[in-house]
């Protein structure tokens, strides 16, 4: 859990980092200046692709989630800034940019935005990924009642 | 979204022929309910996205599930458009020229099949993503980097067969393949260059072969399903410098034209040098209202404020080096100089030595990522955005006649311009970026008209477009008018020697098989 927290506040200055990175020129030595925004973070590996069938029920949810998913809700995601910002902006914390670490998510919520698209989030098609992985995938991070 | 069905197809004959290609890849891998079509649907259409629908979507997991998947649509005259992973954002999306068409998502096959580190190439199949890629090479920790698009999500093959461009030495996508095997209109299965041969160790190293070469007749072209493809990738070096220029004025991208294009053609840049005006930067800074709360384009002297304010010039150059150090620095040092004779700041240098980590934005050292995307949240609502892409010679004179026209049809249109041009040699790719509100009708009808009048008007000053979203392949291809439009002249004879009954990808790129050639006049924004 403290790791899951420590990565969700790197994501936090990560739109400012992004849009900033070549407009404040750091000396190439000395220390760290106040203000200067942290370097952006490491590339985040996903998990290889679950082994099994993609037909079959019950398969390991938060391995779905990170392979099918992971392409922008990971730590440093288009999907997870986005969040960032909106959940800040609601008065959350910063660490709720990553589904993972939702509580309020439903899992029925979940499966309908998969499929619809929610503002810059386009529909994902049951190639991208299929109704049983949806549902492993809905289980795991619909924690919400 | 409501099931259209191919034009002189019957309810019947369809239900038949879906039934058909079920037996071929297993029923759950032919989607055809409204949600499926509305997943495979233009997510940005400029427009109702019932404009461009497809009727359907079947995923082959092989190439003899595709090849019986051919056969089929032949038999019941049910057309195909294959997509790799399906996401040609901007440019239609997953969706079909031509309404009715099946959808063939060859997004199941992503296997890798061969990683060569010491010749640095691959052979992919077309499901084989960006991402994939990358972090099989991490995993081999293989001494090969790749080169990916702005937005990263989707197929390597597809972005290279639709002439992607990328940000390295190895950012001409298209120039990478080398050795293709492709599905026919007719179900037979060929292989390009060497690869007519049984098992030549060298198919994937040698772009030619013996006798005309194929391997770019199947790039944004409807002749053939590609169902793998070797891809030459970069041999990671030694060390890198990144070098951040920022360039004051809009003028000022003739002198940086000019500056940077002999350099990259005798080979001291290897790169492709992507040079983005300032919104490009703005646009992961928040959200329009944020800056500016009218929806006129943002006038100049807010522009001005803006860029004093986040200390942002009008263009930005971030040229990379690659290599051995001793040689980064004589290169930088040639390269600096040749700024400093039009630029008085120094530029900012950013160091990379091989074992430091690469963070999760450097697209010019072939990190994959969807970040970019983050500006369809520019506008709000479900953000959409459509790029205009003339192709100029990169010199001065014609990317700043391309830049004034453009900036002034734009301006003249009350939208903002956010424009880029990427010298790739002695030719620049001009992506002028048109953001907009799917959900506002008076903003899809201004874009509509203006990407019309850009084409219109960019034709009239000689140049053509490299790569256009569905609504205006007919118009860009009119564009190219050459005795008679011969050019597409010659594509419909060889699409009809090769696809008699037009099944495959009909009016793709506007050439059209006879058989559907009266559907050519429907579809167009």
């Amino acid at each position: 859990m403290k790791r899951a927290v420590l990565v969700a506040l790197a994501a936090l200055p990560l739109i400012s980092v992004v849009a900033c990175k070549k407009e404040t020129a750091t000396p190439p030595s000395g220390p760290a200046q106040a203000g200067v925004p942290p370097p952006p973070p490491p590339y985040q590996m996903r998990p290889e692709a679950p082994a099994g069938d993609r037909l079959a029920a019950g398969r390991d949810g938060k391995a779905l989630f990170e392979y099918h998913c992971g392409y922008c809700h990971l730590v440093g995601g288009m999907g997870t800034n986005l969040l960032t910002k909106q959940q800040v902006m609601a008065g959350a914390s910063p660490e709720m940019g990553l589904l993972a670490n939702r509580t309020d998510l439903t899992a029925d919520y979940v499966t309908a935005v998969v499929r619809l698209g929610k503002n810059a989030m386009p529909p994902q098609t049951r190639v991208d990924i299929t109704d049983p992985e949806l549902d492993s995938v809905s289980a795991y991070l619909g924690k919400g009642k | 979204m409501k099931l259209t069905l191919p034009p002189r197809v019957s309810p019947q004959q369809f239900d038949t022929a879906l039934q058909a290609m079920a037996r071929v890849v297993g029923k759950d891998w032919v989607m055809a309910s409204d949600a499926d079509r509305d997943a495979y649907a233009d997510v940005y259409a400029p427009g109702p996205a019932e404009q461009w629908p497809a009727s359907a979507a079947v995923a082959p997991a092989s190439v003899e599930e595709i090849r019986a998947i051919v056969r089929l649509a032949n038999e019941h005259k049910t057309p195909l458009w294959p997509v790799a992973r399906g996401k040609n954002l901007g440019y239609g999306t997953s969706a079909p020229r031509m309404a009715g068409t099946i959808v063939l998502d060859l997004g199941r096959m992503d296997r890798i099949l061969e990683l060569d580190p010491r010749l640095a190439y691959c052979v992919v199949e077309p499901g084989v993503g960006f991402f994939d890629l990358y972090e099989h090479i991490q995993r081999e920790k293989a001494p090969l980097w790749i080169s990916v698009p702005g937005n990263a999500w989707g197929s390597v093959l597809g972005n290279a067969l639709e002439h992607g461009i990328g940000y390295t030495p190895y950012g001409l996508h298209a120039r990478n393949l080398c050795g293709i095997e492709a599905v026919l209109p007719d179900g037979d299965v060929m292989r390009t260059g060497l690869g007519g041969m049984d098992n030549n160790p060298a198919w994937h190293v040698f772009p030619m072969g013996y006798g005309p070469t194929w391997d770019l007749a199947f790039s944004q072209s409807n002749l053939g399903i590609v169902t793998k493809a070797g891809l030459w990738l970069q041999p990671a070096p030694a060390a890198s410098l990144e070098l951040v220029f920022d360039i004051p004025e809009a003028e000022d991208i003739g002198w940086v034209v000019d500056t940077i294009t002999p350099l990259k053609i005798s080979g001291l840049i290897e790169q492709n040098v992507f040079v983005p005006s300032w919104l490009g930067k703005m646009v992961l800074k928040g959200q329009r209202k944020d800056f500016w709360d009218k929806p006129s384009a943002i006038p100049d002297w807010r522009i001005k404020e803006l860029l004093k304010q986040y200390k942002l010039g009008y263009w930005q150059v971030a040229l990379r080096l690659y290599g051995e150090e001793s040689v980064i620095k004589a290169k930088a040092e040639i390269v600096k100089a040749a700024m400093a004779r039009n630029l008085k700041d120094p530029p900012q240098e950013n160091w990379w030595r091989e074992g430091d980590p690469i963070n999760a934005f450097e697209i010019t050292m072939g990190v994959p990522s969807a970040v970019p995307l983050q500006m369809s949240d520019w506008i709000g609502g479900r953000g959409a955005h459509m790029g205009f892409s003339p192709v100029v010679p990169a010199t001065g004179e014609h990317v700043l006649g391309q830049m004034r026209r453009s900036r002034k049809i734009i301006a003249d249109f009350d939208i903002d311009f956010y424009a880029s041009f990427t010298i790739n040699g002695r030719f620049a790719n001009n992506v002028n970026m048109l953001m907009f509100d799917r959900d506002d009708p008076g903003q899809i009808d201004t874009m509509r008209k203006l990407f019309s009048t850009l084409i219109g008007e960019t034709a009239k000053a000689g140049y053509g477009e490299y790569r256009t979203h569905l609504g205006w392949m007919d118009s860009v291809m009119d564009t190219y008018g050459f005795n008679d439009h011969a050019l597409r002249r010659f594509n419909e004879k060889v699409k009809d020697a090769l696809d008699p009954n037009g099944i495959l990808a009909p009016g793709k790129q506007g050439v059209w098989p006879s058989a559907y050639r009266d559907s050519a006049k429907e579809g167009r924004a």
